[in-house]
């Protein structure tokens, strides 16, 4: 310690009290320090090419999935067929790995009570960290799509892509409604972040914060394609990953995007709700 | 306006009573201190008064605010550090300050600089948090509370885990600190730390309060200090201790003798002993009179589980709990 | 509510909330939907998607193979959907939907019946995959006007439809075809003659008369009924001549389709 007489003085508590974008700043800055961050974005914009390589290599089109029996030698098709494969289980990982961190990670390192004994209180925080995971969110989806649309683009071609009403979709609308149904998974990828971070403030333990979302989509996928139990599949997160199915038929059909994006609101809301209670009653022991 | 004022606050984890009907009271300006062992509610108490934890009974007004009414206003003015500070390891020390700076909504110009400067961090400040020792933990944790100008600094055993040298340099930077006129509340299980920075003192035990009082009243209550003597007689010197009404002399099980007298008498009976021609082997200090009562009022009454080993010699003063409430 | 929730473990409270949430949410949706066997992946729906998805890619099959005049209105295809036969319900996501379907190409005429039978994959995705018979839509791949080998889009193809989409039924109707199954003509230890027909997929089922002859000689008309997708053995009453190495079958069908012409079984 220095020997100099603190030159600290007391004066008036401080006034100013932070608002949303400072503590978004901090957040932001907290996760560009942070490796996996950048490994992600990194999956999401290299991951693809490999991908879309191997696939459009195949002598035999992977014709099980929808648009596999065109990715051999599609483009289009195939950047859709990524889109099926990607919203399986990639896409809630992706997500998860921020979002299911962002709270336990203060658990992780014991830094609640660093950060809550400031001027910041818990609702700002949980605003703001939420904020955070969901932009990384968005920004992770811009990346994997881009990169798998630009890579099935030029590694496969760009033909005309025959539609699921048998349609052939001249190249030019083909690349419009590609992107279109890439963005459809925006929502449910939300949906996911939102079960993440309340998974991540339940648990209190990253591990589960982010492995948690992929079993439970995984588990939703199963429970969505059991016949018998189908008046189920409209309330799953993962029904809405295939709401896109309905832009590249003719006629076109959005009414399980629309209901897909009222699901996902709901999951994003009650998921937020429980998740902003349990973190506003919960009691600082640990660190 | 008191800087602290917390009525009737308890909080209990599943069945064990962290903190049982407490009563604190610290005047703004005061250095004071929360005296007790490990387990005795210190902690949690600091942690309802951050908002931390929340108390399931009784109000914490801290400058007059509750969490209740005024959310985090009331940390307004106050910081500190529970237990060991925490920092975020992937991050330099520099960059932990900044980002609490924008938790804080903003510092003045150079009050980083300053408090980085006071904390005497230097270069280090500049390398990731991961690689710090125990001790430059606990000086960026100073540098933390420092950044937020507080009126009331909150430290939970500051000195926990130093070395020798760095204890003496955090008292030294508690008085330096106090001496600006701001309120320490300061948690400590060591006596000597709290009787040599703090005005007044809580002492907890078991989630309850055992005393409540300036220094001087506890010193008033303190028993008399106690020494080990040897002696190349021990039988005549305990029969010397029959002149001596106000020294109580018992002997040993094992060898040597058990002196409690204040320490002029013991100087007197000891004078005594040499002009007898007893010869003096040891006068081995054992015990600081505060010492003694701080184990003496922790020492748990009835079931004695905790099993403090130098607390069960002492006796229980009668007047344990006057202080409490 | 402290208290409360120090008192209960954290993980137990959140486990039963979880799984409150969980059953409630499927009591809300089979109450909203009117049971667990409410599917969007209904006869009428596919009876409207099929046609528009196989007109489309057999109209590009058309073009691939230089065939002029095939459009999609042109084809003007209509069909007839079933799932697993008379005795399911014609409802929800499998892979024992059959589908009839006609169309109008005068390039590749339909066979006698009128139809030609596909077979669909349905998920429960409101997506399926069906393919129809060779001889009508051709095989893996073709060989188009420029001389190269290209995959045939309408071998096999995906479509989906919209699960909101109209669910009256359309009243197309397909007779089902009756045929003899039997490659023998079994021969019991009386000398009269065994023969199992069966009935495929189509409406009402088949119902009529079959007639066996050995030469000159009848050796009985026996009616016959069956639901579709089912079989019966027909035994004929008069007892097959000696040295009879043949006899001929002659359906004459009430209901469901039955080729004109007799079929021809070897006695054993």
């Amino acid at each position: 310690m220095s020997t100099t007489t603190p030159t600290v003085a007391v004066t008036t508590p401080p006034a100013v009290r932070p608002g949303l974008g400072g503590v978004v700043r901090w957040e932001t800055r907290k996760l560009r320090h942070q490796k996996r961050a950048w490994a992600v974005l990194l999956g999401a914009l290299l991951g693809p090419v490999p991908v879309v390589m191997v696939i459009g290599a195949q002598s035999r089109p992977p014709k099980d999935s929808l648009f596999g029996r065109f990715a051999t030698e599609n483009g289009f098709a195939l950047a859709l067929l990524v889109l099926g494969f990607a919203s399986q289980w990639v896409l809630p990982l992706l997500t998860a790995i921020v979002a299911g961190d962002i709270f336990a990670s203060e658990d992780q390192h014991g830094t609640w009570k660093t950060v809550l004994t400031r001027s910041t209180g818990r609702g700002l925080l949980f605003w703001a960290k939420t904020l955070v995971a969901g932009a990384f969110a968005v920004l992770v989806l811009v990346v994997l799509a881009a990169s798998t649309i630009a890579a099935a683009l030029l590694i496969v071609g760009h033909q005309p892509v025959i539609g699921l009403s048998g349609q052939t979709v001249p190249s030019a609308s083909a690349l419009a409604l590609v992107s279109a149904s890439w963005a459809t998974v925006l929502a449910p990828t939300l949906g996911f972040t939102a079960l993440a971070i309340l998974l991540s403030v339940w648990s209190r333990n990253p591990a589960v914060g982010i492995a948690a979302p992929v079993v439970v989509a995984m588990v939703m996928q199963l429970v969505g394609s059991l016949g018998g139990i189908e008046g189920l599949r409209p309330f799953l997160l993962t029904t809405s990953f295939e709401s896109w199915h309905g832009l590249l038929t003719a006629p076109r059909f959005t009414g399980p995007l629309v209901e897909g994006v009222v699901v996902c609101g709901v999951w994003v809301v009650v998921s937020l709700t429980v998740a902003y209670v349990l973190l506003r009653r919960r009691d600082i022991t640990g660190g | 306006m008191l800087a602290v004022e917390a009525t009737d606050v308890s909080k209990t984890f599943g069945t064990v009573r962290a903190v049982d009907d407490i009563t604190v009271r610290v005047a703004q300006g005061e250095v004071y201190g929360v005296l007790g062992p490990n387990g005795a509610g210190k902690t949690t108490f600091l942690r309802m008064l951050f908002g931390l934890i929340r108390p399931d009974h009784g109000t914490i007004r801290v400058f007059g605010r509750t969490w209740e009414h005024d959310d985090v206003a009331v940390l307004d003015g106050v910081a500190g550090f529970i237990e060991s500070p925490k920092f975020y390891p992937y991050l330099t020390g520099r960059q932990n300050l900044e980002g609490l700076v924008l938790l804080d909504g903003g510092v003045r110009p150079g009050l980083l600089e300053e408090v980085i400067e006071l904390v005497d961090l230097g270069d280090r400040v500049d390398l990731e948090v991961g690689g710090y020792s125990y001790g430059m933990r606990q000086r960026l944790g100073v540098a933390a509370s420092l950044l937020r100008e507080p009126r009331l600094l909150v430290l939970d055993e500051p000195a926990n885990g130093l070395d020798p040298a760095g204890i003496r340099d955090m008292r030294a930077l508690v008085k330096r600190l106090a001496a600006s006129g701001l309120t320490v509340l300061l948690s400590s299980h060591h006596m000597d730390e709290v009787e040599e920075i703090c005005d007044n003192v809580t002492i907890m035990t078991r989630g309850r309060v055992a005393f409540h009082g300036s220094i001087t009243d506890l010193r008033a209550m303190a028993p008399a200090p106690g020494y080990d003597l040897r002696t190349d007689a021990d039988d005549r010197a305990l029969l010397v201790a029959a002149d001596h009404p106000r020294v109580q002399v018992d002997l040993r099980d094992d060898l040597g003798l058990v002196v409690t007298a204040t320490e002029t008498d013991a100087a007197a009976y000891v004078a005594d002993l040499c002009a007898r021609g007893i010869a003096l082997r040891a006068l081995v200090p054992t015990r600081t009179p505060l010492e003694a009562l701080f184990f003496m009022l922790t020492d748990e009454p009835e079931t004695d589980d905790r099993a403090h080993p130098d607390g069960g010699a002492a006796g229980r003063p009668a007047g344990a709990t006057t202080g409490a409430r | 509510m402290t208290t409360l929730r120090s008192l209960t473990p954290r993980a137990v409270g959140v486990a039963l909330a979880v799984l409150l949430a969980v059953v409630g949410l499927g009591a809300i949706a089979v109450a909203a939907n009117g049971g667990p066997g409410s599917s969007t992946v209904t006869r009428a729906r596919l009876e409207r998607s099929l046609p528009v998805v196989f007109a489309n890619v057999y109209a590009e099959q058309a073009r691939l193979l230089g065939h002029t005049g095939v459009t999609p209105a042109s084809l003007d295809a209509q069909a007839m959907c079933d799932k697993g036969g008379a005795q399911s319900a014609d409802v929800g996501p499998g892979s024992t939907w059959v589908c009839l379907m006609s169309w109008t190409d005068t390039n590749v005429p339909m066979p006698s019946e009128g139809y030609g039978k596909f077979e669909l994959n349905v998920h429960s995705n409101d997506c399926y995959t069906a393919g129809g018979p060779s001889k009508l839509t051709g095989y893996l791949t073709l060989t188009d006007t420029r001389g190269r080998e290209v995959s045939n889009p309408a071998f096999e193809f995906d479509g989906c439809f919209d699960p909101g989409g109209d669910d009256t039924p359309t009243g197309h109707t397909f007779p089902s075809v009756t045929s003899v199954i039997s490659t023998t003509a079994a021969v019991d230890a009386r000398g009269r003659v065994g023969v199992q027909l069966g009935c495929g997929t189509g409406a009402d089922g088949c119902v009529g008369t079959a007639t066996l002859t050995a030469g000159s000689t009848t050796l009985g008309t026996v009616p016959y009924e069956m639901t579709e997708e089912s079989t019966t053995m027909l035994h004929f009453p008069t007892a097959s001549p000696a040295g009879a190495t043949e006899v001929e079958l002659t359906l004459t069908p009430a209901t469901g389709y039955a080729s004109s012409s007799g079929s021809t079984l070897p006695v054993q």
